[in-house]
C-alpha cells in the first residue's frame, strides 16, 4: 500500500527531452493507466519511476517518502518495485521457480529458504503456473513468460507494480484473458500498480485512474469515464476514442451554435469562434424528420466492423459549395445505402473548445 | 515542488556515481593493467640502454632497411592473397550448391589448427621449392587464409536472405548484388580477418626462420642469440611493435560504422544457392584443390615421416612433452581470463580507467611473440627468481593473447541483455550480486570457448616460448621446431602430429556455425 507522486520530473537524453515538468499522483491502491503515443515517454517514466534512468530535475516519491529529487536518487536495487518490461525479461538460465525466487534472497529481504519455496510456490500458484515451477523460460509460451514475470514482481512484495506494454507481445485473443487476469490479480492484492500502454480499450476498460501523456507531459488525468466524456482538446478526446469536431460559435449567454445545434438567432457580433468535439456514437441517424429539428445529411462511405457500423456523413454547411464531415457510429446491421439521404441528431454533451485545433 | 524543510531520505545518492566502476574492480583492474604495461615498459627499459652509435648504426644500415622493406611485403602479400582466396572459398561454399556442404565446410576450417612452423616443415620435406621469399609467401597464405574463411563464413550467413531477395526485384544482377548489397555488409569483417592475417605474418617466427626468409621477428632472434645484444634486439623489436600497431591503427581507420538493422530472429538464412552444372563443377574443384593442399598433404606427410621414422618413438618423452604444455598452456588461458575479466568491465565502463584500459589492450595486441619474450627476459634477468620458471612462460601467454581473451569476454558480456540486467537491479539485486548472479553465468559460454581457444593458441606458440621456458623443458611447438631447424623431420613427426589433433578441436567446434559466437576472437 504506497502512494506514488511524481513531481515535475523532467528527464533528457542528451539534448533531447524525453520527460518534460510532468507530475502526476496516484493513490495507495489504484491501477492507473498511461496512455500515449508511441515515443511520448512513457516507457522512460516508468524506468525512472524503477531507478533505472535518473531524472535532471523534479522529485519522486513513494508514500510521501523522496526516492528521487534532483540528482539524489535510491538506487533501483532499493526501490523495492516490480517492474514488468515489455517482454517478460525472464533470466534463460534459471528455472521458472529459481526465476521466481531471484529477489527473495537479497539484501533486507534475506528469508529462510523454507520460507522462500513457499514464496515462490505460492506465487506460482496465484499465475495458476505451479506446474511449470522446473520448467525453463524457453520451453513456455508467451502468455506464460507473462505471468511468470508477473510472479516474480510480486514475489518481493513490492511497493508499486509499474508494467511497460506487458501484452502487447500476445496474440490478440490471449491478449485480452493475460491482461484480464493479471490486471484482476493486481487489483486483488490492492498493489499500486501504473501501466504503460497504447491500446485505448485496455487503458479504459481496466485502471482506475487514466493519464494522458504528450510530449513528456501528463496532459490530463481522471477516472476513464471523466477522460472520455471531458477531453480538454481534440488531441486528447482522439487518445481515448473517435472523434469529430466542427466548428462552432459560443454565444455571450453561453450557448453554442454549429451546423447541429441551429439557434433562432443566427448570430450575435459578441459570440466567440471556437469547435464541438463529438462522439460518433452520440449522432443518432433517422429516416425521415419527425418534428423538423434534425439536419439533413448524406451517406458518404459505410465502414462495416461486425458489431457495429462507422457511418460517415456529409452535412451542408453555411456557404453553398461547403460540406462537412461527420461520423456515426451505429449498431447491429446497417441499412444505409452510398448517397442516401439521412437526417441526423446530436445526442449528447455539448464539449466546446475555443480554438479549432488544425491538427487533423 | 520540495518543501524547504522537507528532510532528506539518508539513503538516497548521488545519480552519477553509478556509473563509476567499484573499488574492487579499480583495483582488478589496475593490477591488470600492471600485467599490460610490463613487457612494453621492459622492451623500452632494454632498447634504452643501447648507445646512440650503435643505434644509429643498426637503425640506419642498408641491412635493416632491407629486413623492414621484406618483412612488409611480406605481410601486405600474404595478407592480399588470402583475402582473395579465403573470400573466394568461403562465397563458393556458401552460395553454391555442393554436395556434403558441410563436411566440407569443417575441412576447409581444420588447416586453422596446422601452425605456420609445421607447414613450412611439410614445404621442406616436400623440396619442391628452396627456401626463400617465395616459398614463405606461399606457406604463410596458407596458413593463414583458415582466418578468411572464418570471418567470411560467419559474415555471410548474417546476411538477410530477404535483402537480396529484395535487391534481386529492383534489378540487380549478381555483380551488382555482390558490390552494393553483400560486400558493404561484410567489409567490417574482410578488414578485421586481413588485419589478424597481417599481424600473425608479422609476429611469425617459425615458418620464415625454417625458410630463411629474413624479416623482423628472425633477425631480432638472430640478434638476440647471435650476439646476445639485448639492446639492439629491442630496438628491433620496438620497430616490429610500431608496425603492428600502425596496422591496427590503418584497420580502426578503414572500419566504417557497422551495420545493425538486422534485429529480426526470423532471419531466413537458407538462401538460393547457384546450381548450375558449370558452377558446381568449378566451385568444387577449387575446394576439394584447397583442402588437399592446405590438409591433406601436410598430413599425410607428417603421417608418413611418423610411420617411416627410424628412431624408435620416445614415449614417456612424448607424454612428458604434451603434459608439460597442457598445464603451462592451461595457465596462461586461466591467467588471460582473469586479467581479461577487469579489463573488459572496465572498458565497457566507459569511465577513463576503461579507456585506459582499452589502450593497453590495443598495445598488447600489436605485441609478436618475440618481442613479448624479450620484453619478459629482461624482466626476468632483473627478478631472477621468476626467470625460467612456468609461471612467466604463462604470464607471456597470458599477455600475448590478451587483445583476444578481452574481445571475446567483452562481446560476450554485451551480448547479455541489458534488460535482464535491470530487471535483477529492480528485484533487489545490486551491481556485484547482478553480475555474478545473471551476467556472468549468461556470458560463461562465451567466455569458456574464449578460454578453450587460448588455451590452444598457447600450446602452438613458438617464439615466446624458445626465450622464456626453463631449461630442459620442451613444449610440442619447440620440439617440433628444434627438430625440423636442423632437417630431422622424422622426429619432429610425432609432436607435430599430436599438436595438430589438439588443435583441430577448436577448429572443428568453430566451424559450426551455430557455434560461431564471434569474430573477433579467433584462435591462432
Amino acid at each position: 500500500m504506497t502512494s506514488l507522486e511524481l513531481s515535475e520530473l523532467s528527464v533528457t537524453f542528451g539534448s533531447t527531452p524525453a520527460l518534460s515538468s510532468l507530475s502526476l499522483n496516484v493513490k495507495s491502491g489504484d491501477f492507473a493507466a498511461i496512455l500515449g503515443p508511441s515515443g511520448c515517454g512513457k516507457t522512460t517514466l516508468l524506468r525512472a519511476i524503477a531507478g533505472l534512468v535518473t531524472p535532471n530535475s523534479g522529485a519522486i516519491r513513494f508514500d510521501k517518502k523522496l526516492v528521487s529529487v534532483s540528482s539524489l536518487v535510491l538506487p533501483a536495487h532499493k526501490r523495492n518495485v516490480g517492474y514488468l518490461p515489455q517482454e517478460a525479461g525472464l533470466f534463460p538460465h534459471l528455472t521458472v521457480g529459481e526465476n521466481v525466487g531471484f529477489g527473495l534472497s537479497a539484501g533486507s529481504r534475506k528469508i529462510k529458504n523454507s520460507e522462500r519455496n513457499e514464496r515462490i510456490r505460492e506465487m506460482l500458484d496465484l499465475v495458476g503456473l505451479i506446474k511449470l515451477i522446473d520448467r525453463k523460460p524457453h520451453q513456455l509460451s508467451g502468455g506464460q513468460q507473462t505471468r511468470v514475470a508477473l510472479a516474480r514482481a510480486l514475489a518481493i512484495q513490492p511497493a508499486i507494480v509499474l508494467l511497460d506494454e506487458p501484452f502487447s507481445n500476445l496474440d490478440y485473443a490471449l491478449r485480452v484473458d493475460v491482461s484480464e487476469e493479471v490486471i484482476a490479480l493486481l487489483k486483488k492484492s490492492k498493489t499500486t500498480s501504473l501501466m504503460v500502454t497504447h491500446d485505448r480499450e485496455e487503458a479504459l476498460v481496466s485502471a482506475d485512474i487514466i493519464a494522458l501523456m504528450s510530449h513528456g507531459t501528463i496532459v490530463q488525468s481522471g477516472t476513464p469515464q471523466s477522460i472520455y466524456m471531458g477531453p480538454q482538446s481534440a488531441e486528447m478526446a482522439q487518445s481515448t476514442g473517435d472523434i469529430v469536431q466542427i466548428s462552432a460559435q459560443r454565444r455571450p449567454d453561453g450557448t453554442v451554435v454549429s451546423v447541429l445545434h441551429p439557434q433562432p438567432a443566427q448570430f450575435d457580433a459578441r459570440s466567440e469562434l471556437g469547435a464541438l468535439l463529438i462522439r460518433p456514437e452520440e449522432i443518432r441517424i433517422h429516416d425521415t424528420d419527425k418534428n423538423g429539428s434534425y439536419q439533413r445529411a448524406t451517406v458518404s462511405r459505410v465502414k462495416y466492423y461486425g458489431h457495429d457500423a462507422m457511418v460517415e456523413l456529409s452535412l451542408p454547411g453555411v456557404g453553398s459549395s461547403e460540406q462537412i464531415p461527420l461520423l456515426a457510429r451505429v449498431a447491429g446491421p446497417v441499412e444505409y445505402a452510398v448517397g442516401e439521404t439521412v437526417y441526423i441528431e446530436h445526442h449528447g454533451p455539448i464539449r466546446w473548445v475555443s480554438k479549432k485545433v488544425t491538427d487533423r | 515542488m520540495l518543501d524547504t524543510n522537507e528532510k532528506l531520505p539518508r539513503n538516497l545518492r548521488e545519480s552519477n556515481r553509478d556509473n563509476r566502476p567499484s573499488t574492487l574492480l579499480l583495483l582488478a583492474g589496475v593490477v591488470a593493467l600492471a600485467f599490460v604495461a610490463l613487457p612494453i615498459f621492459y622492451l623500452f627499459r632494454l632498447a634504452k640502454r643501447s648507445d646512440v652509435e650503435t643505434l644509429t648504426l643498426l637503425i640506419f644500415r642498408a641491412k635493416t632497411a632491407e629486413i623492414i622493406f621484406t618483412t612488409i611485403s611480406l605481410a601486405t602479400l600474404v595478407s592480399l592473397f588470402a583475402t582473395v582466396l579465403g573470400l573466394t572459398l568461403a562465397w563458393t561454399l556458401h552460395n553454391v550448391k555442393i554436395p556434403r556442404n558441410n563436411l566440407f565446410r569443417a575441412l576447409v576450417m581444420i588447416p586453422i589448427a596446422i601452425p605456420s612452423y609445421i607447414y613450412a616443415y611439410c614445404w621442406l620435406s616436400l623440396e619442391a621449392l628452396p627456401r626463400g621469399y617465395f616459398s614463405a609467401l606461399i606457406v604463410l597464405t596458407l596458413a593463414t587464409t583458415p582466418y578468411i574463411i572464418l570471418a567470411t563464413f560467419s559474415a555471410f550467413s548474417r546476411i538477410d536472405l530477404a535483402q537480396l531477395e529484395v535487391a534481386q526485384t529492383l534489378g540487380d544482377n549478381p555483380l551488382r548484388l555482390f558490390t552494393r548489397v553483400i560486400f558493404p555488409q561484410i567489409r567490417n569483417t574482410i578488414l578485421a580477418g586481413s588485419l589478424l592475417v597481417t599481424l600473425y605474418v608479422l609476429s611469425d617466427f617459425g615458418a620464415v626462420s625454417l625458410l630463411g626468409v629474413d624479416t623482423l621477428t628472425r633477425a631480432i632472434q638472430n640478434t638476440y642469440q647471435g650476439s646476445y645484444d639485448r639492446s639492439s634486439a629491442a630496438v628491433l623489436a620496438i620497430i616490429l611493435l610500431i608496425l603492428s600497431a600502425l596496422v591496427i591503427f590503418r584497420e580502426n581507420l578503414w572500419r566504417n560504422e557497422s551495420y545493425h538493422t538486422i534485429t529480426s530472429s526470423s532471419i531466413t538464412k537458407a538462401g538460393k544457392k547457384y546450381t548450375q552444372r558449370r558452377v558446381r563443377i568449378l566451385a568444387s574443384t577449387l575446394i576439394v584443390a584447397y583442402i588437399l593442399v592446405a590438409l591433406l598433404l601436410p598430413m599425410s606427410l607428417l603421417i608418413q615421416r611418423f610411420v617411416t621414422r627410424e628412431r624408435a618413438l620416445d614415449l614417456s618423452n612424448l607424454f612428458n612433452v604434451t603434459s608439460s604444455t597442457i598445464v603451462v598452456s592451461a595457465i596462461g588461458a586461466v591467467l588471460a581470463i582473469a586479467i581479461s575479466i577487469p579489463l573488459a568491465l572496465l572498458s565497457l565502463t566507459g569511465s577513463r580507467l576503461g579507456k585506459f584500459a582499452e589502450w593497453g589492450v590495443f598495445l598488447v595486441h600489436a605485441l609478436p611473440g618475440i618481442v613479448m619474450g624479450l620484453a619478459l627476459v629482461s624482466f626476468g634477468a632483473q627478478f631472477s627468481f621468476i626467470y625460467q620458471t612456468l609461471i612467466l612462460l604463462a604470464i607471456a601467454y597470458s599477455i600475448l593473447f590478451l587483445a583476444r581473451s578481452v574481445g571475446f569476454i567483452s562481446s560476450s558480456i554485451s551480448r547479455v541483455p541489458k534488460n535482464l540486467e535491470e530487471i535483477s537491479s529492480t528485484l533487489g539485486k545490486n551491481k556485484r550480486e547482478t553480475f555474478f548472479r545473471v551476467t556472468l553465468p549468461l556470458a560463461l559460454p562465451g567466455i569458456l570457448s574464449g578460454a578453450l581457444l587460448i588455451f590452444l593458441s598457447a600450446m602452438k606458440e613458438l617464439p615466446a616460448t624458445l626465450m622464456l621456458r626453463p631449461t630442459g623443458f620442451e613444449t610440442l611447438a619447440t620440439e617440433i621446431w628444434s627438430s625440423a631447424n636442423i632437417f630431422r623431420f622424422s622426429e619432429a613427426a610425432p609432436y607435430a602430429l599430436l599438436l595438430v589433433i589438439f588443435a583441430a578441436i577448436p577448429a572443428f567446434l568453430i566451424s559450426r556455425p551455430d557455434r560461431q559466437n564471434s569474430n573477433r576472437g579467433e584462435i591462432s
